[in-house]
């Protein structure tokens, strides 16, 4: 029966990760950002126990955090397994300020995609290979990564219009091959037109 | 646009009573369900508590058909413009009802991306506290919007809405009540000036034929 020490020790080896010692639950690996995805890709399709779920991907900022040495910060991958139930591990990926990049997961596990628009919208980290990094929660004209520690929290910032998505929506079709063939009168894309009655005025 | 609409008399509120009469018992709520408070209004919706029993029979998904915006929830920032379009898609009378803490306040929500209260955007009649609040609390609501459209004058609201065409025609009527009486000032010295030669003439005449 193989364990994620196991798998760890694998990884040590071919990609140099290092266990992250602050983990109460010893699940947790440091990868470099240049790894990612060789690590990803190996843990989904060769390892000895295959991880075949990403549960979720979350940004991390240690501007306040207390003893903290390294870059500010941080992009956690947890996945679990399951063909061999009840096995989980952690990649994280430390991220400096200077060259907030990191490879994206999102050809590997496609339910990274919208994860890693999250953690661009709300950290500001950015994905490199995304097919589509715009903002997920917060509206267009936002500016700033709120959950950044030195976003204000109360800071609130109005939208004068409305999310108008179709015509990026068409353009996001026409790249993949579609085209459109009719367009209904009620959703036209003038803009002068759509933005009346809004909040602008 | 005569005095019979600036004072109220018996027809005016005869009308009056007519038309709230009709407003009150068929208030037709728009629910802007966001959160918990949608899942009250729905239990205010159905059999146990029976909104209809007050004359809201049907809730209308379309704003064209309701009376009353019944915003039960959250509103972020991304949601604002939305809340704000269905407002004015609605037809007049319309109302709003800010059910719950989040839509009166923001709630606990002290957050970069909640809207600290629709009465940012949107005039708000009614507002519902509790998270959520109780169906009995919806009533309650609903009860005093019933009371303050029962208040409501329909011909006041029409003498304030032609206010200004009222006003207009009135200047206008003085302006030209003025012109007019300079015109017949003016005839009136022309004439007397008239007479006035006439009557010089006539005394010279009557002088020359003396001698």
């Amino acid at each position: 029966m193989n364990t994620v020490e196991e798998i760890f020790s694998v990884l040590e080896e071919k990609f140099g990760v290092k266990r992250d010692t602050r983990d109460k639950w010893g699940v947790c690996a440091v990868v470099g950002a240049a790894y990612l995805h060789n690590v990803v890709q190996f843990l989904k399709d060769s390892a000895a126990i295959k991880f075949e779920m990403l549960v979720d991907i979350a940004g991390i900022d240690y501007l306040t955090y207390p003893n903290h040495e390294g870059p500010r910060f941080a992009v956690s991958y947890a996945f679990k397994s399951v063909s061999t139930p009840g096995q989980r591990i952690r990649l994280k990926v430390q991220v400096s300020e200077d060259s907030l990049k990191v490879p994206t997961i999102s050809d590997l596990f496609a339910n990274a995609n919208w994860y890693e628009r999250e953690v661009f919208d709300q950290f500001g980290i950015v994905f490199t290979g995304h097919p589509d990094l715009r903002r997920l929660l917060n509206h267009v004209e936002f500016v700033g990564h709120p959950l950044r520690k030195d976003y204000p929290a109360q800071k609130r910032q109005w939208l004068s219009t409305n999310d108008y998505l179709l015509p990026a929506l068409e353009k996001r079709l026409e790249d993949l091959g579609y085209r459109v063939v009719q367009r209904s009168k009620e959703v036209g894309t003038n803009d002068n037109e759509f933005l009346e009655g809004s909040i602008k005025e | 646009m005569t005095a019979e609409a600036e004072k109220p008399n018996i027809i005016t509120s005869s009308l009056d009573f007519l038309v709230n009469w009709g407003r009150t018992n068929s208030l037709w709520p728009f629910p802007y369900g966001t959160a918990c408070c949608a899942i009250e209004f729905m239990s205010t919706e159905v059999g146990r508590y029976d909104l209809s029993r007050i004359g809201s029979e049907y809730v209308r998904f379309t704003p064209r058909q309701s009376d009353v915006l019944l915003v039960a929830g959250t509103i972020t920032y991304k949601q604002a413009p939305i809340l704000k379009r269905i407002y004015e898609q609605m037809a007049e009378p319309r109302w709003v009802i800010a059910m719950g803490a989040c839509a009166c306040s923001g709630g606990f929500y002290d957050c970069y991306c909640t809207v600290p209260g629709i009465d940012h955007i949107i005039p708000v009649d009614v507002y519902i506290g509790g998270c959520p609040s109780r169906p009995e609390a919806f009533f309650d609501a609903m009860f005093d919007l019933q009371k303050k459209i029962k208040d409501e004058s329909y011909m006041k609201q029409r003498a304030e809405r032609v206010k200004d065409q009222l006003e207009m025609i009135k200047a206008k009527t003085a302006e030209a009540k003025a012109n007019a009486k300079e015109f017949a000032r003016e005839k009136v010295v022309d004439i007397k000036d008239f007479v006035v030669s006439k009557e010089q003439e006539i005394v010279k005449k009557a002088q020359f034929w003396k001698e």
